[in-house]
């Protein structure tokens, strides 16, 4: 290391430094920063509608120790929790499997997370709902139609189970992303109804009060499906007398394609904050360069100057 | 500079600073020092004055040259890479899907970006090396230019401007001078008659929108006619629509324009959520309330915001805000869409609305004012 | 190295063709002596000028496929995803630029990049042109063309944004509709005038486009092409040193040293533009989709040039509107008219106006060549912060629901603190800015006075630890006692003239606001005039110096 011990006190070397920590932070941030295919792989996720084996008792007993505190013990709500009885499953299924809720803090917006529960108890505390809670027909109905989060290894027993299926679930996946043909009436619905809270990108955008509309790169068609006929937190509702289901798969296909397509432009894409963002790096990375360079061709030469 | 005491000092160390030392390298001081002194008196015939020429020694230099070409090599190679990375990816041939595809699009723009940066930073590295360090480096001297003229340069001038201004007659014959300015003056303003074909008067164009009474409603999009037990499961329900028209002349069946003024938000307000302005007439004089103009707990109102024209399309279901994401005026769907926060002058216009026999949302005519950006007339005229 | 080498006869022959016809030997060898000032900050214009050299050459290529028209045609293009989309025949072009053309994605990224590049190197050198009072005598002019310059820029720049037709361009433009409509009297007048119609009609982009490709850049070339030239016939101010006076320059000649030097540099800065545009990516048009008047996306901003204007009409409340009741009423919008006119008018207004504003309250009528140091000027230099604070604040306000969401404040929170900030964030800057300059003064002074802090302790014999403190270089010496107490006419004017007879100027409303500027403008300063270079009677060479006393030192 005598070379640094030599030259570290050159009038360079400073600027030698900035350079190679911006350098090291591109690097970092490509390294980091998650590309396409892991952004597609996290969204995705499937698995077969509720087949008659849930248990209802197990779903009680789930519902009484993780919901029923804040929800009521039958659901009607409390000063903490809303009323759950005309909710709809959709809305139940969506709240847990995006990890919203159970919530530690009802007084906060709750960011996403991972869920609690496994599938199979979710299936349960829904079937518990639908068959207990829930008033009549009341709210939407889990569109189990729509592909759900990609399986999760930890929810089967042996590797073949799990890969037989993932691959159904790709299968699913695909022809439901691709059975949309009407790129202009998904685009139109996504910017002319979501896109001014979530953003062109999915990338989310502020509320009032503090409160933000999430992004939305991880949500799984059904999750988006189940919030816009739910309407979580602030976001209106968009029934299927509204948006109806073929029309939804063209507005989902829409934005899941967008978020899984390569950036053109280059690898670092700025979370697609787009304008903000590109001044930024425009000031602090393109400039600095610049200047760095007419630092170099200006520096003082110990020789003369 | 008092920077420079620190440079001083770095290398000095204990010894007092001095103003001509040699190269970066500290063993290499009292050679160099000598050797371009004796070098700059002697035998110089360069360009400038010795005392003004530094120049570097020739170890240096050779060093120098070698960066340099380092550098200018790699900017050949780099070049020769990019013209490459031009024919290595091709564009849309028969059924390859070449730099369409955004996956190859980016490794040819990265390629091509590279390769492009590397020649030009190779270039700009090579030529920055030769100038310091096998160029000397000159250090000089030269005046700023006396700039005001001498008085009597001004004076010859002054002098001899006004013989010859005199002489052309212009100061002395007026008639001849006037009636030269008037020929000026029609054609100056020619070209702004010129520009008068630049768009038509604005007249009442923006008071008046496609909506009229029966009109049915589209959402946007889907090209669906809404009815209004479309809406039944929504109790708190959002969308956005259009007028329906279908003119074969636009791809969506209606002009851009009509879009821009009559694009409206339609919402389903919860019973009991409604507010003291609804009771309020729609306009003053009016018989209407704004309550009159919804239809069951669904009313429609401009989504193009008051303030510039951002579509104020941001609806909270909880607060019954509706914002505006580009500047954040804030209306509230409850209450007329009044303005509740931000920099919009007035609220957005509301849309009576009913349904028709076949259960279908229709309007029930224009809006009370002109949607969009306020602007100087909007309260002249127009309307219903 | 030794001996000058017979020019070739080729270049010979040339030289002579062209001589025999300009008769060019004189003027060209006094022009290639030229002399250029070596510093940094002396680059950044010329950063600038090097980003529209490459906005001009890549832009030329963008043409050669662009086209600006707004009729609506569905998109069949190889572009897979947008197949089957209607869009306008702009919007279709660009992507044809993106997805068609080799190397075109990567010529639409470097001219966006360089266009952000352009305003913002426009942007630092207009400041060091500021805080260093090179814009004073004989050098005004050039400065207002370099107002003119930076407002064009951002006026290119901003059409230039609204070609592709994209969802964000759109809505650009629909911005600037709407705030062209809120002018009393004549708004819709000049917007349908602009637009050919309502908005978005089919004109504009064809408008805007004439005016980005054509108009405006050959505005921008004279007037650069000007801006140069008085450059060149005045030569480049320079930093104080040892030599360098109001009426000797002393630098690097123009050739050969300074020309391979500056050629080196437009490489640099083409690299580091190409490098963005191939790695970062700027305005993904094909991912936001054609514009639609009835389409918005949150996070939605201009350039960032345009940014303090989005700022200023995001903060600036609608509390001053009001109506003029004649008729059906005619409102006024302030908050519209305010943030879209005054406030630009404002910042580029006294930009252009304050080297006159200085002259006026000092009264200085020399020629400078010498620039200032920016402590040296602490009203100046605070107000120079000030204007950068207030600036900085509306753009920042530009992206409040960005920051509002990415730090978890309340939107309208945000809202207050900037409007709260806009007013205060200048003020505080000011102050804060002529204390630094005041006390940088005042280290100037004692190292004139004392030397340097040499980071060298020595213990005294009676145990005591003493910093010695050293004689700092000429070049020191010579820049430290380079200041000059600021002064006014309007101060040293007496009230009457030698005659007895009162002075009418300093009585009337303008001459006494006139003495009270000055008096502000001059009041706060340390004076190193008549100070003798180390004269400090403690000053401490070496060991014994600092051995026998103790007082000047830091402990």
């Amino acid at each position: 290391m005598k070379w640094i011990t030599a030259r570290r006190r050159h009038p360079l070397a400073g600027y030698v430094v900035v350079i190679l920590a911006l350098a090291l932070f591109g690097v970092g941030y490509a390294a980091l920063a998650p590309t396409a295919e892991e952004a597609r792989a996290q969204t995705l996720s499937a698995e077969a509608p509720a087949p008659d084996d849930v248990d209802i008792a197990e779903g009680r007993a789930i519902f009484d120790q993780t919901c029923a505190s804040c929800h009521g013990l039958d659901g009607s709500g409390s000063p903490t929790g809303p009323d759950l009885r005309e909710v709809g499953s959709a809305a139940v299924n969506f709240q847990v499997s995006t990890g919203r809720m159970p919530s530690m803090d009802p007084d906060n917006q709750m960011p996403r997370k991972p869920m609690v529960m496994s599938e199979e108890e979710l299936a349960n505390l829904i079937a518990y709902y639908d068959a207990e809670i829930r008033d009549n027909e009341a709210g939407a109905d889990v569109p189990y139609e729509v592909p759900a989060s990609e399986p999760e290894r930890d929810d089967f027993e042996d590797e073949g189970e799990y890969e037989a299926a993932l691959e159904t679930w790709e299968t699913e996946y695909d022809a439901y992303i691709e059975g949309a043909d009407d790129t202009d009436m998904g685009m139109k619905l996504y910017l002319t109804n979501c896109a001014h809270c979530h953003s062109w990108s999915g990338g989310g955008g502020a509320l009032t009060d503090g409160r933000w509309a999430p992004e939305i790169h991880d949500a799984s068609p059904r999750e988006i499906y189940e919030a816009m006929v739910s309407g979580p937190g602030a976001m209106p509702m968009f029934s299927d007398g509204v948006i109806d289901p073929d029309e939804k798969q063209e507005l989902i296909s829409y934005v899941k394609t967008l978020q899984a397509e390569p950036d053109a432009g280059g690898i670092f894409a700025l979370d697609r904050v787009g304008q903000v963002a590109e001044g930024f790096i425009g000031w602090t990375v393109g400039l600095s360069l610049i200047v760095a360079c007419a630092i170099w061709i200006t520096a003082k030469q110990r020789a003369h100057d | 500079m008092t920077e420079n005491n620190n440079n001083d000092n770095n290398g000095a160390g204990d010894e007092k600073p001095e103003r001509v030392v040699g190269t970066p390298s500290a063993s290499a001081d009292e050679r160099v020092v000598s050797e371009a002194s004796a070098e700059n008196e002697s035998e110089h015939a360069g360009p400038y004055e010795p005392f003004e020429t530094h120049i570097r020694p020739e170890e240096q230099q050779r060093r120098g040259e070698k960066m340099a070409s380092a550098w200018f090599i790699l900017a050949t190679l780099a070049g020769i890479a990019f013209l490459a990375a031009y024919f290595v990816f091709p564009p849309n041939a028969a059924d390859e899907p070449a730099i369409a595809d955004p996956q190859i699009s980016q490794y040819s723009n990265m390629l091509l970006g590279g390769t492009l940066t590397l020649a030009m930073f190779g270039i700009g590295a090579g030529m920055t090396v030769w100038a310091r360090n096998v160029m000397p480096h000159y250090e000089v001297h030269s005046p700023y230019d006396e700039l005001p003229s001498s008085d009597e340069e001004k004076g010859s001038f002054s002098e001899f401007f006004m013989k010859s201004a005199d002489e052309s007659g212009f100061t002395k014959r007026p008639l001849m001078r006037r009636t030269l300015i008037a020929s000026m003056i029609p054609l100056g303003i020619a070209p702004v008659v010129l520009l008068r074909d630049l768009g038509p008067l604005p007249r009442d164009t923006l008071h008046h929108t496609p909506w009229e009474n029966g009109r049915r409603m589209y959402v946007e999009g889907t090209h669906r006619a809404l009815r209004a037990e479309d809406l039944e499961n929504d109790p708190n329900g959002m969308i956005s629509a259009l007028p329906a028209i279908d003119d074969d002349r636009y791809p969506h069946g209606i002009s851009l324009d009509d879009q821009a003024k009559s694009v409206i938000l339609l919402i389903k307000v919860p019973d009991g959520d409604w507010k003291e302005g609804m009771n309020e007439p729609v306009s003053e004089g009016s018989d209407e309330t704004h309550m009159n103009w919804t239809y069951n707990g669904i009313v429609a109102y401009s989504k193009i915001c008051t303030h510039v024209g951002c579509p104020a399309a941001l609806y909270e279901r909880t607060t019954h805000r509706i914002l505006c994401p580009c500047h954040q005026s804030t209306f509230d769907a409850t209450d007329a869409a009044k303005v509740v926060f931000g920099p919009a002058h007035r609220g957005l216009p509301q849309l009576p609305i009913s349904v028709d026999d076949e259960g279908y949302l229709i309007s029930t005519g224009d809006f009370a004012e002109p949607p969009g950006p306020t602007f100087w007339e909007y309260q002249r005229g127009g309307g219903n | 190295m030794s001996k000058t080498t017979q020019a070739p006869k080729a270049l010979r022959g040339v030289g002579n063709y062209i001589d025999d016809r300009f008769h060019l030997a004189k003027t060209g060898e006094k022009n290639l002596r030229k002399v250029f000032p070596n510093h940094w900050s002396f680059m950044l214009g010329e950063i600038a000028l090097y980003s529209f050299i490459i906005l001009l050459v890549s832009g030329v290529f963008l043409t050669l496929w662009f086209k600006p028209s707004m009729v609506e045609i569905v998109y069949d293009g190889s572009y897979e995803r947008l197949q089957g989309v209607p869009m306008s025949e702009a919007f279709a072009s660009t992507l044809h630029i993106d997805f068609d053309v080799r190397g075109g994605f990567l010529m639409r990224q470097i001219h966006h990049w360089a266009a952000l590049i352009f305003v913002a190197a426009l942007v630092i050198h207009m400041l060091r042109v500021f805080f260093t009072g090179a814009f004073r005598k004989p050098r005004e002019i050039n400065w207002l063309i370099g107002v003119a310059i930076f407002a064009l820029a951002m006026v290119e720049g901003l059409f230039g944004y609204s070609l592709p037709d994209d969802l964000p361009s759109g809505m650009g433009v629909r911005i600037l509709q709407g705030v062209m409509l809120a002018i009393p009297l004549v708004g819709t007048y000049i917007s349908m005038f602009l637009f050919g119609g309502e908005f978005p009609g089919e004109d504009i982009i064809t408008r805007l486009y004439v005016l980005h490709v054509l108009l405006i850049p050959a505005l921008l070339l004279g007037l650069i092409v000007a801006h140069f030239m008085i450059l060149w016939h005045q030569k480049h101010t320079q930093y104080p040193g040892v030599g360098r006076t109001d009426k000797t320059v002393v630098g690097t000649p123009m050739f050969p040293a300074f020309a391979v030097k500056a050629g080196g540099f437009f490489f640099f800065t083409f690299a580091v533009i190409a490098g963005l545009s191939a790695f970062v990516q700027i305005n993904p048009i094909h991912l936001f989709g054609p514009f639609a008047p009835t389409s918005i996306t949150s996070g939605l901003q201009p350039d960032w040039y345009m940014g303090f204007m989005e700022g200023s009409l995001r903060i600036f409340p609608n509390w001053l509107d009001f109506t003029i009741p004649i008729g059906a009423g005619y409102p006024i919008m302030t908050a519209v008219l305010v943030p879209g006119l005054v406030i630009p008018g404002l910042i580029f207004g006294a930009l252009a106006l304050w080297p006159f504003i200085e002259q006026w309250i000092t009264g200085d009528k020399k020629a400078h060549n010498v620039a200032d140091r920016p402590r040296n000027a602490p009203v100046r230099t605070g107000l120079g912060v000030a204007g950068i604070v207030f600036y900085g604040v509306l753009w920042m306000a530009g992206s409040n629901d960005v920051l509002s969401e990415t730090f978890s404040i309340d939107l309208y929170l945000t809202t207050y603190i900037f409007r709260v900030l806009a007013i205060a964030g200048p003020i505080l800057g000011f102050i804060i800015t002529k204390r630094i300059c005041l006390g940088l003064q005042h280290r100037d002074r004692e190292t004139l006075e004392h030397g340097y802090e040499s980071g060298t302790i020595q213990q005294l014999p009676s145990g005591e630890f003493i910093e010695v403190h050293k004689e700092s270089s000429d070049e020191t010496v010579e820049v430290l006692s380079s200041k000059r107490d600021p002064s006014s006419t309007a101060l040293t004017d007496e009230d009457v003239d030698a005659t007895g007879v009162e002075n009418p100027d300093a009585r009337k409303g303008m001459g006494k606001l006139r003495r009270k500027l000055a008096h502000w403008y001059t009041k706060d300063n340390v004076s190193v005039q008549g100070l003798e270079p180390h004269s400090g009677h403690h000053l401490h060479h070496s060991q014994e110096h600092a051995s026998e006393e103790g007082g000047d030192v830091e402990r």
